[in-house]
Parts: C-alpha cells; structure tokens; sequence
C-alpha cells in the first residue's frame, strides 16, 4: 500500500515536472497579404504534438492567424537556441 | 440546273457560312475560357511560398520569414501584372472575332457580287429600277432618263403593266388595250408597229432588244424583274 502510494506519487511529480519543461515551436500564417511567423508555445497538459496542435489552433485563430504546423515538442534544453528565431512570437500565446 | 437546286445551293451556302462563323465564335469563346482558366490565381505565389515555409524546418529566422513575405508579395504583385494581360488579351480575342466575322461576311459577300457580275456581263444590262413618268413623258432605267413620244410611253405603260401580272402580250392585245377595241378586232402588225416605235424611240437597237423581249408565238414582255417597276 505504502510502496504503490509512493510510486504514485512519484508518477505524479514526474508528470508535473514533464508538464512544466513541455514546449513546442509552431508555423502560422496571414492570409491577404501573406505573413507568415514561427514561434515557440508554452503546451498546457499533455506534452505531445497533437495537444499543441490542439491548444495553439484556437489561440492562434484568435489573434487572426492560421496554424500551419508544429515541428516538434522540446523541455527547457531547447528553449535558449529558439529564442531568436522566435523573436516577438516567442512564449507570446 | 433548275432553279430549285439553284436556291438549294444557295441554302446550302447560306447553312456554311452560319456554320463557319459559329465556329469561329466558338473556338475563341473557348480560347477565352481556357485564357480565364489557366492563367494562375493571385494566390497561387503565396501558396508556393507557404509550402516552402512548412517544408524546411530550418527556414525560421526572422531574416529568412521577412525574406519569405517579401517573395510572396513580389508574386502578388506580379499575378496582378497578369491579370491585366488577361484582360488585354481578352480584348485582342474580342476584336480578333469580329474581324474574322466581318472578313467571313465580306468574303460571302464578295462571291455573291461576283456572281452578279457574272449575270450581269452575261446579260448586258441589268435593270435595277424602271420609272416610267408619265406627265414628264420619260421612262429612267436606272439612273438614265429617256424622252419618250407619247405612243411609245403608252407602249411601255402597258408592257409594264403586262409584266407586273406576269402576262405576255400579243401585238393585237397590245393594240387593243392602247385604241380601246377587243383584241379580235385588231391587227397583229399594229401592235407590232407599235413595239417597232418604242424600240426605236429607245434609241439602241440592241439595248431595246434586251428591253422589251419578243417571245415567238406568245407575244411581247418587259425582260426585266417585275419588282423594280414603279409607275408615277
């Protein structure tokens, strides 16, 4: 019982943890003229490509702009070398 | 030939020239058509940038995006540039039809007067219009007057009449109608006097003979179209 509660709870940390460093970087466009941006999201919940996808479309839609896709997801390693290219999208929805 | 296959050639003629300029006017319709349809649309560039954009992972600097907008703007603005060829040519298209419409009619036309002018070399004269006035006692064919005595303008007024029933005349009814007798009563050589003196009234022998035409044992009758005769 002990054993199963700790293994438990440790599940949970992980979890916690993998969900806190989770982050994706995405291609989104404007249509009329055509602008196109590439930015890097912090994903909320389960840290995989499809909930990104999911999570980024309606905040992008929001703003007026159209997801086109995600690369990747990454944890805080990956972060520093996108900043730049993010420029003004980075962390920004 | 007679002259039902003649009008049916003529129907036949009239059937290809209807069908040619239909023709032209369809293949250039479709010309324009397929101008409007392959053309690329304004948003043709942009998409092509986009595919770019998503299909290299490594272009995401803010340089290469910026460098990216730049291309897709330059290609609007070029699809524009074609848009208003597009229209130029549609209206090059547009003229190219009427003339070849215009050369198709003109051509129809010119064989039609090439014939006439066959006919018209064949015949030696062809009377176009015949106005015989009576109160200036002359008769104008065509465009020329002629000063007629009054015997000859009776002559003429009733051949014309004669004609406008499609009738033939013998020199005797002839005769009859101008004295006011009955035609049995009457001698063959006065109406043939009578036709003698309008001929030679006329002047040119040989212009009168293809006038007034004599038709052996029927009679005599204006050999010119009934239509073109007018009375005043």
């Amino acid at each position: 019982m002990k054993q199963l509660f700790f293994s438990s709870l440790l599940l949970l940390a992980s979890a916690t943890v993998a969900q806190a460093a989770c982050y994706a970087d995405y291609k989104a466009k404007q249509d009329a003229p055509l602008r196109l941006h590439y930015g890097v999201v912090e994903v909320r919940g389960d840290c995989s490509v499809a909930s990104a996808e999911r999570q980024l479309r309606d905040a992008l839609a929001d703003n007026g702009w159209q997801l086109l896709n995600v690369l990747g997801v990454f944890d805080d390693t990956g972060l520093d070398e996108r900043k730049d290219s993010a420029g003004e999208y980075f962390l920004r929805f | 030939m007679s002259t039902s296959s003649a009008s049916e050639a003529r129907e036949i003629g009239n059937r290809i020239v209807i069908a040619g300029i239909a023709s032209i006017v369809a293949i250039l319709a479709l010309t324009a058509v397929m101008l409007f349809i392959n053309l690329p649309d304004a948003n043709a560039f942009n998409a092509r940038v986009e595919r770019l954009f998503v299909e290299n992972d490594n272009l995401t600097g803010n340089a290469e995006i910026k460098l990216l907008e730049i291309l897709a703007g330059s290609g609007t603005a070029f699809s524009d540039t074609l848009a208003s060829y597009r229209f130029v040519i549609f209206v090059l298209l547009v003229f190219a039809t009427a003339l070849l419409i215009a050369a198709v009619a003109f051509l129809v036309l010119l064989i039609a007067m090439n014939r006439r002018m066959g006919r018209i070399e064949r015949q030696g004269i062809e009377v176009n219009s015949l106005t015989i006035s009576r109160d200036q006692k002359a008769v104008y064919l065509n465009d020329f007057e002629f000063k007629l005595t009054d015997a000859a303008i009776e002559t003429l007024s009733v051949l014309a009449e004669a004609r406008m029933d499609d009738e033939v005349l013998t020199g005797a009814e002839i005769e009859a109608v101008i004295s006011g007798r009955s035609a049995a009563d009457c001698d063959e050589a006065a109406g043939a006097t009578r036709i003698k003196r309008l001929r030679d009234t006329l002047g040119n022998q040989m212009m009168s003979e293809l006038l007034v035409k004599n038709i052996a044992r029927k009679g005599y009758v204006l050999a010119i179209d009934k239509s073109v005769i007018r009375m005043n």
